[in-house]
């Protein structure tokens, strides 16, 4: 059974001025029941926005989501005991520490003392955030404070967790203990939507992603079948003596430092390996990261503001 | 969950949102006195010497101003809830209900302005000695009268999309119900063919009725004679806490256009 399904979701925001915003436009989507899926995608593509109607907190245009079967917009009453979201850009409260954050969660949502006690600690200890759990969020960094936020939503073992870029601001090692959280809440059983603009995140964590532009899914699917399913799908670095004009009638090209990047088809690979032979060149080959098969797709690098 | 596990959410939310603030910043609590004490100390100032009566009028006046400013506390912090924090959507994305989150920020508020108030009706008791049953109907008016004013509060606190907007429009609303009308000063010394425009704001009649149960009484009666009925001031009372709190559950928009 599916846990999500989103058909011809489409949500268009009117700002000030009659402005129009079109940010999901007609958004198919099916997550199955204890997935860890993840949403790629530039700032602006509509990553939030789907995450906001599908969590009850926000209302489409047209078009409908249900988890667990049950229309968001219907049943919101009974879907809210079933979710727990991080919000993107969320902030603790000010005077709590970490660990009252985790368990007053607990016991709002209706969790008993005891079961609120033990998981506060069980979470605590699995974020790391044994060292601070005693200290006031506003004496803690950003990225302490968004793991608390990450800590008390993941604490709720809600069967369908939405985590709005759950490890913004966080230093690597934080964002692994992040992910092996979410990983043990999905071994549980539930499912879990995450958005990131982390291709890191996206390959490493997720089971299956989609990749959003521009209020449309353009691919979904595993990471590593979205680096091979491209046309372009064998990389060559070239070293010095090749320019960015003369490759480009092979692939898409960029340029890093003093080397020279071709996205290219694979039959393309013989002549050009040769001719940096002639030339005495350098080349190396090798698959499309992630980050450059983002950059196939959707035609503009990840970091790049829509 | 059920309604006791919502009712207890509310407290939960108190405690946390509340009591633990109030009790690691015990600042709050000044910033809750000044204005009506500041208000008082001009009062007395000016007025005690000529006119000692008129003392209890300011010191209700005091309990009626923190109990009306907790709305504006409310605004505020759900504002900056909802905006700052993000945190009103883990409350919505959550079994917790709107009414629960509702009230237990309300709760909060009243947990921020309690010492306040205590301190007044202790004044009070001491200036203008006033019996049990009295005393009921004191804490029934503060109870409405913070209800009322909460209630507005988040509902206008909803219509925000800027933090920035909502400072004035806040100070502007809950001054004119605390400040404008006789909450520090007695009705009768509004011109007569004015006194029924002080009823068009709800907080006059939360004022009246405390004054009524404290026996207070200050000039000539209020024209109309209706103005000085008691059921007049319940009924406006409860209606417009009613009113607030009806369109604050309908209007508030929990989940976002
Ligand atoms: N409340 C809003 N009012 C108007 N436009 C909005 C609002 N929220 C988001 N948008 C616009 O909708 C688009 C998608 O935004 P969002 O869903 O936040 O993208 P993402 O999370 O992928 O960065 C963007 O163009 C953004 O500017
Ligand atoms: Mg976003």
């Amino acid at each position: 059974m599916d846990a999500l399904v989103a058909e011809s979701l489409t949500k268009v925001y009117l700002g000030r001025g009659r402005r129009r915003t079109l940010a999901l436009d007609g958004v198919d989507l099916r997550i199955g029941k204890g997935k860890l899926f993840a949403f790629l995608g530039r700032n602006g593509a509509g990553k939030t926005t789907f995450i906001k109607i599908a969590a009850t907190l926000l209302a489409p245009t047209s078009g409908r989501v249900s988890l667990f079967g049950e229309d968001v917009l219907a049943h919101a009453p009974r879907l809210r005991e079933q979710i727990a979201v991080v919000p993107q850009e969320g902030r603790p409260f000010f005077h709590l520490t970490p660990r009252e954050h985790v368990y007053e969660y607990l016991r709002v949502r209706g969790a008993g003392a005891e079961s609120a006690h033990a998981r506060t600690e069980e979470v605590i200890a699995a974020m790391g955030l044994e060292p601070y759990a005693g200290i006031q969020a506003q004496a803690l960094s950003g990225g302490l404070q968004q793991r608390t936020l990450v800590a008390m939503i993941l604490a709720t073992e809600a069967p369908f967790l939405f985590l709005d870029e759950p490890t913004l601001g966080m230093d690597p090692f934080a964002r692994r203990q992040v992910w092996k959280v979410i990983r043990q809440a999905t071994r549980k059983g539930s499912t879990v939507l995450l958005t990131t603009h982390y291709l890191d995140e996206a390959e490493h964590l997720s089971e299956e992603l989609a990749v959003i532009e521009a209020g449309r899914i353009r691919y979904r699917g595993t990471a590593s079948d979205l680096k091979s399913s491209l046309a372009r799908e064998v990389r060559l670095e070239f070293g010095p003596g090749f320019t960015a004009e003369e490759l480009t009638p092979f692939g898409r090209v960029y340029v890093e430092g003093d080397r020279t990047v071709l996205l290219t088809r694979r039959s393309a690979v013989r002549e050009l390996t040769e001719l940096a032979l002639e030339r005495g060149s350098e080349v190396a080959l090798g698959p499309v990261t992630l980050e450059e098969a983002f950059l196939e797709l959707v035609g503009r690098p990840i970091e790049e503001e829509a | 969950m059920t309604r006791g596990s919502q009712a207890y959410s509310a407290l939960r939310i108190c405690w946390f949102n509340g009591l633990i603030p109030l009790w690691r910043s015990p600042l709050l609590v000044a910033a809750v006195f000044l204005t009506p004490f500041s208000f008082l100390f001009f009062l007395f100032v000016i007025e005690g010497p000529t006119n000692p009566g008129l003392l209890p009028f300011g010191i209700t006046g005091g309990i009626l101003f923190s109990t009306l400013f907790a709305g504006n506390g409310m605004l505020n912090d759900c504002a900056y809830l909802r905006l700052e924090r993000q945190l009103q959507t883990i409350f919505v994305a959550s079994p917790v209900r709107p009414f629960s989150y509702l009230l237990g920020m309300a709760l909060s508020e009243l947990a921020f302005a309690a010492p306040a108030i205590g301190l007044f009706i202790l004044i009070l008791a001491l200036v203008h000695p006033f019996g049990l049953g009295t005393l009921l109907v004191l804490l029934g008016v503060i109870g409405l009268t913070w209800l009322m004013a909460t209630t507005l509060g988040f509902l206008i606190s909803t219509f925000f999309r800027q933090l920035r907007e909502i400072w004035p429009i806040g100070t502007l609303i809950f001054s004119t119900l605390a400040i404008l009308p006789p909450i520090f000063y007695p009705a009768s010394v509004i011109p007569a063919r004015w006194q029924w425009a002080a009823f068009l704001v709800p907080s006059t009649y939360a004022s009246q009725l405390a004054r009524v149960a404290l026996g207070l009484s200050f000039g000539s009666p209020l024209t109309p004679p209706l103005l000085n009925a008691p059921w007049f001031y319940v009924l406006g009372l409860v209606g417009s806490t009613a009113l607030f709190a009806g369109l604050a559950s309908a209007l508030s928009r929990w989940r976002e256009p």
